[in-house]
């Protein structure tokens, strides 16, 4: 019988594996920030060990840097402690390390893919629960703990149970696919299967609706498996991934001969079979919009918010979940989506802040203002985004529209730096999470793609983009 | 293993709401131990006791792979969680580092055990006793590794089998 994507991956990466036992998996590149990562170190030193692959492990900063002027010094002491402290273990260690400073600086995940350090057909860890961002690219890529990271540090292997394949098949061709994005399927995705619709599961990402899809919509479809409870997302390298990689800073010197490889490999067979399948038609999907506190609790931009009745299915639990959803997002079922008004916009996130995302965005945002009563901003995803959007003019709209136009990293998606909102502020995020207080104690996060997010700072409320002229 | 039940009722208790992300810069576990569950209960500070153990519904732990999350709920003195099921991370988190026990429970052992209700937890048998009630339920077990991890004190200490 033929093998999946995933199982071809896994299968070249055992070090060890017995019947009935878990594998020991070796690890192809290591990805590590200044948050999860303190502990690990510590550990090391603690035990005298080395970093097993200090050429195989890259760090960078992104979680808690400030998205202000960078030539000024961090205010909180706290961060500036866990910045250094990364520099320290970096330097002590022989990491490579993309600094405040660094042109390459960025979320970890916009970086990875865009130095080329993301490969097909890899395995790729890092302490961040997104590191499913990298399954674009064929990459078998998983978010980690602290304890995982120091034992990757030390040894470049990782003890794993082996998930099972869940195949996510993406059918039909969007009408409008600059209104209804990348991040409207996965959102569609998570509202059906559910937030733990995919535990213990690795996610492969199939069909026309998925093969249509640029590098940069592809990365936020992997992005958010996560939020569907999946250990992993996975989609099959193309023409399009092997364009994508080529030439990079840190795209591998025998590249063409790589690609060759991959070209036979690197999809599943024609027979093999998965242990679980969902199957989506976007024929007729429509943007989306978190009414809830979290990912699950979404509905279509021109649909009311459901009763805690109809949400549940007659689960109880769920019922509760949602009433308690609505209560501290200070909303009530039957409300259309697009009489929530809005305080605040972020675009940004390693979601949603790649070059493609801010050039979306900035069609919205051209020649208009943001509302008044509307506080934006733009958070690229990476310096090198950052400048490539610059060189486009991008900037220049944004900041003409009274956006705010900031310097990389994770920022408001989990409320870590001075960028947050205050309580029962409610935004409009192209990030990838709404949990209570992710953005601020008492915030209010609403999910949406950057072209939606854009919309919203614009009127004040949330529109249906179907109805702009976004060509 | 006893102790007594804080229950959630509820499903996805993630990780954000076990340790608001402003903490994630707090290195020393016992000032991090004080924030634990901020994000969703202000008063659970003040009400867990050393060998308490939290029972929730599903998808327990979701989202951020922060290893804080467990580290701040066993340093408060949790010793397990019992919930209808887990997110994969936070599951291997809490063991990993050996912080506390990820119990998965079946709906009758959810529904039947109380706020406050005193809990005999008895591993080797798979067994949760609720001594309040005078109720016995059955535990999911412990896949293979994550059994041996347990067993052997966190990952650093676990060796495998050499046959």
């Amino acid at each position: 019988m033929g093998q999946t994507l995933f199982e071809k991956i896994w299968e070249s990466h055992i070090v060890v594996e017995k019947q009935n036992e878990p594998a020991l998996i070796y690890i192809d590149r290591h990805l590590v920030h200044e948050v999860t990562s303190p502990q690990a170190f510590d550990g090391l030193r603690m035990n005298d060990r080395k970093v097993r692959r200090p050429d195989l492990t890259i760090a960078t900063m992104d979680h808690n840097v400030p998205t202000s002027d960078r030539s000024l010094p961090i205010l909180d002491q706290t961060s500036a402690i866990q910045i250094k402290t990364l520099e320290n273990n970096c330097k002590d260690f022989g990491i490579k390390l993309f600094d405040i400073n660094s042109p390459n600086q960025g979320i970890v995940h916009v970086i990875g893919p865009q130095l080329g350090i993301t490969l097909p057909g890899s395995t790729i860890v890092c302490g961040d629960s997104h590191t499913s961002t990298h399954g674009a690219f064929g990459a078998l890529a998983l978010g980690i703990g602290t304890s995982e990271v120091e034992h990757v540090l030390a040894s470049q292997t990782l003890w794993l149970e082996k998930p099972k394949t869940f195949e996510v098949r993406v059918e039909g061709k969007r009408k409008n696919p600059h209104a209804v994005t990348a991040k409207d399927i996965i959102l569609s995705i998570i509202k059906n299967i559910g937030t733990a619709g995919g535990t213990g599961t690795v996610i492969e990402y199939r069909g026309e609706g998925i093969t249509d899809l640029s590098m940069d919509q592809r990365m936020t479809i992997c992005n958010m498996s996560i939020e569907g409870g999946a250990r992993a997302g996975l989609i099959a390298p193309d023409q399009k991934t092997f364009e994508y990689l080529r030439g990079r800073e840190y795209t591998p010197k025998n590249y063409e001969s790589l690609v060759d490889s991959w070209k036979d490999i690197l999809k599943t067979d024609s027979d093999a079979t998965f242990d679980k399948q969902f199957i989506l038609d976007i024929n007729d999907i429509s943007p989306q919009v978190s009414w809830g506190t979290n990912p699950g609790m979404t509905c279509d931009v021109d649909e009311p918010i459901p009763s805690p009745d109809k949400f549940s299915n007659g689960d109880a639990n769920q019922k509760r979940g949602a009433e308690k959803a609505l209560e501290y997002m200070a909303l009530e079922s039957g409300t259309m989506i697009e009489d929530i008004k809005i305080d605040r916009v972020f675009i940004g996130s390693c979601t949603n802040a790649r070059l493609e995302d801010l050039i979306e965005a900035s069609k919205i945002v051209k020649g208009q203002k943001v509302a008044s009563s509307v506080n934006a901003m733009v958070v690229p995803g990476s310096q090198m985004v950052k400048k490539q959007a610059e060189e486009m003019g991008l900037d220049k709209i944004f900041i003409d529209a009274n956006f705010e136009w900031r310097e990389a990293g994770c920022s408001m998606c989990l409320g870590m730096n001075p960028d947050i909102l205050s309580p029962g502020e409610r935004c409009a995020s192209t990030s990838n999470r709404n949990f209570e207080g992710r953005q601020g104690n008492g915030g209010r996060t609403h999910l949406v793609s950057p072209v939606m997010a854009a919309a919203a700072a614009i009127n004040g409320h949330f529109v249906d983009v179907r109805k702009l002229d976004l060509n | 293993m006893k102790g007594n039940i804080i229950k959630y009722a509820r499903d996805n208790i993630d990780t954000d709401v076990i340790i608001p992300g402003q903490y994630l810069k707090v290195h020393d576990y016992a000032e991090l131990a004080t924030h634990a569950m901020e994000g969703l209960d202000p008063d659970f500070h003040s009400k867990v006791k050393e060998g308490d153990f939290i029972l929730s519904g599903k998808n327990f732990g979701c989202g951020s792979s922060r290893e804080h999350a467990p580290i701040a709920l066993s340093h408060c003195g949790v010793k397990a969680i019992l919930a209808l099921s887990f997110a994969r991370i936070f599951y291997r988190n809490s063991v990993d580092g050996a912080f506390l026990l990820p119990i998965e429970i079946s709906q009758d052992a959810y529904d039947g055990i109380s706020e406050g209700d005193e809990i005999d937890i008895d591993v080797s048998k798979n067994e949760i006793k609720n001594i309040t009630k005078n109720q016995t339920y059955k535990m999911k077990p412990f896949s293979e590794i994550i059994g041996k991890i347990i067993a052997a004190g966190g990952l650093f200490k676990y060796k495998p089998d050499q046959d």
